[in-house]
C-alpha cells in the first residue's frame, strides 16, 4: 500500500477542512491536536538536506535540527497553520525559540515540555497542568475541541498504540513477512497520517504480511531513527532482519503492553506520555533503558544490538557507552555505528555491519 | 560517617590548612607590573587561598560528612542545611581547562566511548571519574549527586553517567524550560514540589531531620552573597572599569562553589570594598580604556590570559557578561518568607532556562546599563543551549541597538578546537572596526 508524501497528505487534509501542524520531534500529546481536527505532520528527516540552516546554526548541531530548520527556511512548512515544538534536547529547545523569536515566524509556535527524569505523581500533576495550558494555546491556534472530541482522540491514540504493539509483536515472533524497508515505511507513516487511517493501514499491513518473516540475522536496532535513508534496503540485502527497535521515532513512542489506568481525560493523556518506554531524551536512568533493550532482544530472539548513533545527538551519545557495555556484560553482542542523515550508506558502515555479523555466535 | 574522619577533617581545617596556606602565601612571588594592565587586585590572593582551602579540605571530607557533587545551577542551599560537602564538577572542569589539561583528561572518557562531540566539561569530569586524574591532587568520591537541568539537559545525561559509574543516587531537580512568557505557575509549582520532595530524600540519605532554621540562615547567606556579587559586577559600569570581565570569570568561583557559606560572603565584601576604592581613585583595569565590550557565554578558560592581553592591547575592556550575571540576576527573588517558592523561582527562572526573546532583551539591557561599544559572542562548541541562536542574536544586536558584534568559535576547555591565529585575526578586525566607529562618533556632531 503506497503512502503519499507528507506535503501531499497535508494538503489533502486541509482540503478536508482540517488544520495542519508542523511538529518537531519527539514525544508530544497528539490527542490534543486530533481533538481539534488538527493533523500533526512531524518533521524528522526532510530530504532536502540542512544547507539552508548553516547561516543560523553551528556545524555541530545534529541533522534533525539542521534539516528541520532548513525545511522551515525554504518554506517547506508553509502548509502548516502552526508549529509545535517538543522539548527533546537542548538543540530542539533552542530551535523552538530561534524560529519565532529571532527568525520572525508569525504563525503560532507552541511548546511542550515533558517532565525529565520523573514519572511520579508530581510529574503527572505538572503534566496535567501543562497540558491544560497547551490546550488553551491550541484553542487560540486551532479552535476549541468539540464535546467528547478529546475522549475520541484518546481512543484513537489507544487504537494506534494497539496496532503498533500487534505489528511489533508479530515481527518479534517471526510472523511478519515484511522487509525492513516495508516495515518502517508502514510504521513511520504514523508520523503524519490521521490516526484512524494510520490504524487501518497498520492493521491491513499486518494482515497482508502475515506469514513467516524473511530469513536473516535477527537484530535489535537502536538510535534516533533508521537513517541514512538507504540503510534499510542495504540491511535487507545483507540479510539483516530488524526484529525490534527502540528508535526514538518508532519503538520508543508507543506504550509497550498494558496501558496505565485511565482517569480524567488529561490525566489519561499525561499517564500515557509518562508510560512511554525509557528514553535518553526523557532523562530515564540508563539501567531502565538497558533492561528495556535486553527485554526487546530477549523477546525477539535477537542475536545482537546495533546502535545507530546520530552524529551530534547528545542525549543518545551520552547513553550509548553505558548501554553497549551493559549489554555486552549480559552477553548481548553490540555494534555502535556513528551515522548521519543522507541517502547513501557509507561503505565503511556496511563493512562494519558485515564484520559484526561474522562475529555473532 | 566516622568519628575519626570528622576529627581528622577538623584538625586539617582548623590547624593544618591555615598554617600550610599561610606558608604557601608567604612564599608566592608577586609578578612585576604589566604596563598593559592596572595594578593587580589584592583580593586575588584571598581567592587563591579560599579555593585552595576548598579543594584541600575536600580531600578530607570523605567519611567526615556526606559529599555531594552538584551542578552549578542547583539550589545548593538545601544540601548546606544538611551539612554536605559540595564539589562542583563544572568548576573542576573549568580549572582543568585553565591548566590546559582538558583534552588530556577528557581522552580518558573518549577511550570509554564518550564522543568528542559531547560537552567538554562533561568529558573532563567523566575522564576524571574514570581515571582519577586532576590537577588538584584528588577529589572526594561523591556519596550523592544533585543535578538541576536549568542550565542545560547535558548535566542530566552527564550526572546519569556519574550515577552509574559511582553506583550512587542522583537527585534531579527538573526545571521546565520557560518559553513564550506565558503562565509560569505550573512550572514553578512543579519545581517547588520537587524541592520539598528533595528534603524528604535528603533526610533519609543524611539520616537527620531537616533544620529549617539552618536552611533559612543558609538562604540568607546565599542571597547576600549573590547581592554582593551583583554589587561587584555593578562596579564595572563605571568608566574606567576597575576590573575586566576576564577577572570576573576567575572571581566568580566562590559564588559558584561556596554560595551559602560565610566565607563566600566575606570574600565578596572584601572584593567589593576593593573595587569601590578603585572606582573612587579612578584605578583602571586597563589603562586607556577605549572600547567597552559585552561578552556572551562561558569563558574560554585555556585562553583567558592571551585573550586578556589581546583585548588590552587594543584598549578593549570586556565589562559585562551574561555568564557572570547568572549568579546575580535572580538573587532578589530569594524571599525568606516563602523559601521553597523563592528557590523554585530563583533557580527555575535563570536566563539560560528562558527563551531567546528573553536572552535578547537581557543582552540589550546589559549593553545599555554597562554602556558597551561592542559585543563578543563566544560560540562554545560544547554548549548548545548557550550557543545555538548566537548567530542571529549577533545580527539582532547589530540591527536594532546597533551594537557591533563578533562571534568567536571556541570551547570552554577543549583547546583542540581552538585556533589562536584565527581568533586573533577575527578579533583584530573587530577591534579595527570599533576603532573606526569610535573615531566617527567622536568627530560627529554632539547632540544636546
Amino acid at each position: 500500500m503506497s503512502t503519499p508524501s507528507r506535503r501531499v497528505y497535508a494538503l489533502e487534509q486541509k482540503s478536508r477542512g482540517r488544520k495542519v501542524a508542523a511538529v518537531f520531534p519527539a514525544r508530544y500529546p497528539a490527542e490534543l491536536l486530533w481533538a481539534r481536527e488538527v493533523c500533526p505532520v512531524e518533521v524528522w528527516d526532510p530530504p532536502a538536506g540542512g544547507q539552508a540552516a548553516q547561516a543560523h546554526l553551528q556545524a555541530n548541531v545534529c541533522s534533525v535540527v539542521q534539516r528541520g530548520l532548513s525545511l522551515w527556511l525554504s518554506g517547506g512548512t508553509e502548509v502548516a497553520d502552526f508549529l509545535l515544538f517538543s522539548h527533546t534536547c537542548d538543540s530542539l529547545q533552542n530551535l523552538s525559540t530561534l524560529v519565532p523569536h529571532l527568525l520572525g515566524e508569525k504563525r503560532p509556535c507552541l511548546f511542550f515540555y515533558p517532565p525529565k527524569g520523573r514519572r511520579d505523581d508530581l510529574a503527572e500533576r505538572y503534566l496535567v497542568d501543562h497540558l491544560a495550558g497547551l490546550s488553551e494555546r491550541l484553542d487560540e491556534a486551532a479552535g476549541r475541541a468539540g464535546e467528547g472530541a478529546l475522549e475520541r482522540a484518546v481512543a484513537w491514540g489507544e487504537a494506534r498504540g494497539r496496532a503498533l504493539n500487534d505489528l511489533y509483536d508479530a515481527r518479534a515472533a517471526g510472523g511478519l513477512a515484511a522487509s525492513n524497508e516495508d516495515f518502517y515505511a508502514s510504521v513511520r507513516a504514523c508520523e503524519y497520517l490521521w490516526p484512524e487511517e494510520a490504524v487501518q493501514r497498520l492493521e491491513a499491513f499486518r494482515r497482508e504480511r502475515s506469514g513467516p518473516s524473511p530469513p536473516g540475522v535477527p537484530l535489535v536496532f537502536s538510535g534516533v531513527l533508521p537513517q541514512p535513508a538507504g540503510l534499510l534496503a542495504r540491511l535487507d540485502g545483507l540479510g539483516v532482519r530488524i526484529v525490534e527497535d527502540d528508535f526514538l521515532a518508532c519503538g520508543r513512542r508507543f506504550v509497550r503492553g498494558a496501558l496505565p489506568p485511565a482517569g480524567e481525560v488529561l490525566s489519561t493523556v499525561a499517564r500515557r506520555l509518562l508510560a512511554l518506554p525509557p528514553c535518553s531524551t526523557a532523562g530515564s536512568p540508563v539501567s531502565d533503558r538497558l533492561d528495556f533493550l535486553a527485554r526487546l532482544a530477549g523477546r525477539s530472539s535477537a542475536r545482537g544490538v546495533v546502535f545507530l548513533s546520530l552524529k551530534f545527538c547528545e542525549p543518545e551519545l551520552f547513553d550509548v557507552p553505558a548501554l553497549a557495555e551493559g549489554l555486552r556484560s549480559r552477553g548481548v553482542p553490540c555494534l555502535v555505528l556513528e551515522v548521519e542523515m543522507g541517502g547513501e550508506v557509507p561503505a565503511q558502515t556496511l563493512t562494519r555491519i558485515e564484520a559484526f555479523l561474522e562475529t555473532l555466535p | 560517617m566516622s568519628a575519626f574522619a570528622r576529627l581528622r577533617y577538623r584538625f586539617v581545617r582548623d590547624a593544618l590548612l591555615p598554617a600550610a596556606l599561610a606558608f604557601k602565601g608567604g612564599r608566592r612571588k608577586s609578578r612585576p607590573p604589566d604596563p598593559l594592565f592596572g595594578p593587580p587586585l589584592k583580593s586575588t590572593a584571598d581567592l587563591r587561598r579560599i579555593m585552595a582551602r576548598h579543594y584541600a579540605l575536600a580531600r578530607h571530607a570523605k567519611g567526615a560528612m556526606p559529599v555531594a557533587w552538584v551542578t552549578s545551577g542547583a539550589p545548593v542551599e538545601l544540601l548546606r542545611a544538611f551539612g554536605f560537602y559540595t564539589v562542583y564538577p563544572e568548576n573542576h572542569s573549568a580549572l582543568c581547562g585553565a591548566r590546559k589539561l582538558g583534552p588530556e583528561i577528557s581522552a580518558e572518557a573518549e577511550a570509554r566511548g564518550y564522543s568528542q562531540d559531547l560537552c567538554s566539561y562533561a568529558r573532563v569530569d567523566l575522564g576524571h571519574a574514570f581515571s582519577g586524574r586532576t590537577p588538584v591532587g584528588s577529589l572526594p568520591a561523591p556519596d550523592l549527586l544533585f543535578c538541576t537541568n536549568n542550565i542545560c539537559q547535558t548535566v542530566l545525561y552527564w550526572f546519569k553517567a556519574l550515577s552509574r559509574e559511582h553506583g550512587i543516587p542522583l537527585i534531579l531537580l527538573d526545571t521546565p524550560y520557560l518559553h513564550g512568557g506565558r503562565d509560569e505557575t505550573p512550572a514553578f509549582a512543579y519545581v517547588e514540589g520537587q524541592l520539598r520532595g528533595a528534603v524528604t530524600d535528603l533526610e533519609r540519605f543524611a539520616r537527620k531531620d531537616f533544620d529549617e532554621k539552618r536552611f533559612l540562615q543558609v538562604l540568607e547567606s546565599s542571597r547576600r552573597a549573590s547581592q554582593l556579587w551583583g554589587g561587584v559586577l555593578e562596579t564595572l559600569r563605571r568608566r574606567p572599569a576597575p576590573m575586566t570581565i576576564f577577572d570576573a570569570f576567575v572571581h566568580l568561583m566562590p559564588i559558584v562553589s561556596l554560595r551559602g557559606l560565610p566565607v563566600c560572603e566575606r570574600y565578596y565584601e572584601g572584593l567589593l570594598a576593593e573595587l569601590r576604592d578603585r572606582v573612587e581613585r579612578g584605578v583602571a583595569a586597563v589603562p586607556g580604556e577605549r572600547h567597552r565590550l559585552l561578552w556572551d557565554n562561558i569563558a574560554i578558560w585555556f585562553a583567558l590570559g592571551p585573550l586578556a592581553r589581546l583585548f588590552a592591547e587594543h584598549g578593549a575592556v570586556p565589562v559585562v557578561a551574561t555568564y557572570t550575571h547568572a549568579w546575580a540576576e535572580t538573587a532578589h527573588q530569594m524571599d525568606l518568607q516563602d523559601p521553597f517558592g523563592a528557590l523554585a523561582r530563583t533557580y527555575g527562572g535563570i536566563f539560560l532556562n528562558r527563551d531567546l526573546a528573553h536572552r535578547r532583551a537581557f543582552l540589550e539591557t546589559l549593553a545599555r546599563e554597562y554602556a558597551v561599544d561592542g559585543a563578543v559572542l563566544h560560540s562554545a562548541r560544547s554548549c548548545k543551549p548557550y550557543s545555538i541562536g548566537q548567530y542571529d542574536l549577533k545580527q539582532s544586536l547589530m540591527d536594532v541597538p546597533g551594537i557591533p558584534s563578533v562571534v568567536l568559535e571556541a570551547d570552554m576547555t577543549d583547546h583542540r578546537v581552538w585556533s589562536e591565529a584565527q581568533a586573533r585575526t577575527r578579533l583584530e578586525a573587530f577591534f579595527e572596526a570599533l576603532e573606526g566607529q569610535t573615531i566617527r562618533n567622536s568627530s560627529g556632531p554632539v547632540n544636546a
